[in-house]
């Protein structure tokens, strides 16, 4: 009788601890809600008479909640440089600090890409969600900077017309990620809207001064350039049909060479004839002043046809066939394989 | 008297086939309107437009009138639920819903959705959190949890 009692204290006991024990295993964390996912792609490619493989960066992207109002987002790629004594090198992309002050309006602070045009404010480094295997021909040839450091006021989805802008003064060309280099500053100014679904239509414009002597892109720029930057951008991704379309008109005026002009374009159409299946082509054009002196003087002409199959959303393959005509090369061709995945 | 019977034994069979017919036109279109929105009686309107429901769901509102946090919870969209819901809200199958999201968050516009595995979990997540909104497919009032009218019904 009294082992009974003993032993029905006992299971009341262990019942009571796997309880309490039991509410704090299953509460959520008591940290804030950060997320961590990743980026890579694989490749094959025929070009130059030979067969070559390779891979991309690897990004890690992540995202956590700071509070009801501040966010904060970080992403780090590791990447292959052949200079570096690894042959492989670390490099932060992005990292922002979000303050949502008011309804859709934002202030971003922290190395952000420049809302300068569709691509690079939508697709960043992430080449799961890229139309083609990459970027346009214009960021390759740094044609636009790709990302600023510095303060930015956004908003988005404002009024029927659904209204976005974003404002973003950072240091500017030249700089480091956490200094600039001069006295100036960059100015970023885009707004968008989009009047029906599916369909974006923005602008922006940029201006920076060039410090004479300036590194910019492994480059010594030798005079001080002053260089504006006007873009307009078309996108439209519907249940069937794909339009991505997207001009620079660059104005880069030094004492010595005056204002030159240079233009790059590109055009992406792609078609959903399933929904894992797009077939799409982009064509790229870019066109330099004679004179000009920031930029490396190359005119350049391109198609690609290809295709792009979702096995899942975030592991997509693509197959492209590009013909490619610059200045300075003449006319070559690749055919490229590309496994892209999100993890 | 026999070709009375006889035209009588056919409009009866036709009448209850049309009854018939009819009742399951009227239990599909309660399908097609099965969809509830509910809301935390904290910061979440008790009524909304179609048309805005969507741009919630597509992360276009960050904050609601109040100024409280728009958070949203969703059933997994492998789930039937989860598919009709991405089919009314997103005109999309429920893989495509996921790469929207995975895009949105990518590019920094938008936290991702609070997902879970059966609408239990939905409901509880709405009631704890202010400023949390989901689509189930039943009309819930508690304490905690509104439903919400959209284009002032119940259901859609």
């Amino acid at each position: 009788m009294r082992k009974q009692k003993h032993q029905k204290s006992l299971i009341l006991a262990i019942l009571i601890i796997l309880g309490i024990a039991g509410d704090g295993f299953g509460q959520n964390s008591i940290l804030q809600n950060t997320h961590i996912r990743g980026f890579m792609e694989v490749d094959a490619a025929y070009h130059d008479k030979k067969m070559t493989f390779g891979f991309g960066e690897q990004d890690l992207f992540i995202t956590s909640q700071l509070n009801d109002r501040f966010s904060f987002l970080g992403e780090a790629v590791f990447k292959y440089v052949p200079a570096s004594p690894t042959e492989f090198g670390v490099s932060i992309e992005r990292a922002i600090v979000k303050y949502n002050y008011s309804g859709n309006n934002n202030l971003l602070l922290g190395k952000q890409h420049t809302p300068i045009n569709f691509w690079n404010d939508t697709y960043h480094h992430g080449r799961v969600f890229y139309p083609t295997i990459e970027r346009p021909l214009l960021f390759p040839a740094n044609f636009i900077p790709l990302h600023t450091t510095g303060v930015a006021a956004e908003g988005h989805d404002l009024g029927n017309i659904r209204f976005g802008y974003n404002l973003l003064i950072g240091n500017g060309l030249g700089s480091s990620d956490v200094a600039n280099n001069d006295e100036r500053v960059s100015v970023t100014a885009a707004v968008h809207i989009k009047p029906v679904e599916n369909l974006k239509l923005g602008v922006s414009y940029y201006n920076d001064v060039i410090s004479a002597n300036a590194t910019v892109n492994d480059r010594i720029i030798p005079v001080q350039v002053h260089q504006q930057l006007f873009t307009g951008s078309i996108s439209y991704f519907g249940k069937k049909f794909e339009l991505l379309t997207e001009g620079t008109l660059a104005l880069d005026k030094t004492d010595s060479t005056g204002t030159q002009h240079d233009w790059a374009s590109y055009l992406y159409a792609g078609y959903r004839v399933t929904d894992k299946f797009v077939p799409y082509i982009r064509l790229d054009n870019l066109q330099y002043g004679s004179g000009e002196v920031y930029y490396i003087k190359n005119n350049t002409r391109s198609y690609i046809v290809g295709m792009r199959y979702y096995v899942d959303y975030l592991l997509v393959l693509k197959l492209e066939y590009q013909n490619l005509h610059t200045e300075i090369q003449g006319q070559t061709f690749a055919v490229t394989f590309q496994i892209a995945v999100g993890f | 008297m026999r070709i009375r019977a006889i035209i009588y034994d056919h409009l009866v069979k036709y009448f209850f086939i049309g009854i018939l017919l009819t009742s399951c036109c009227l239990s599909s279109r309660a399908q097609d309107n099965n969809l509830v929105a509910i809301g935390n009686q904290i910061g979440v309107p008790s009524e909304i437009k179609m048309s805005e429901l969507k741009a919630v769901f597509h992360g276009e509102r960050q904050r609601w009138g109040n100024g409280t946090k728009v958070i949203i919870a969703m059933i997994k969209t492998t789930t039937p639920l989860g598919n009709e819901i991405s089919e009314k809200i997103y005109s999309k199958n429920g893989e495509e819903v996921r790469g929207f999201w995975a895009g949105i968050m990518f590019a920094g516009k938008f936290d991702a959705p609070n997902v879970f595995n059966t609408e239990a979990e939905v409901e509880t997540f709405v009631s704890q959190n202010p400023g949390a909104i989901a689509i189930i497919d039943k009309v819930v009032t508690t304490a905690d949890i509104k439903t919400i009218l959209v284009g002032g019904k119940k259901t859609f």
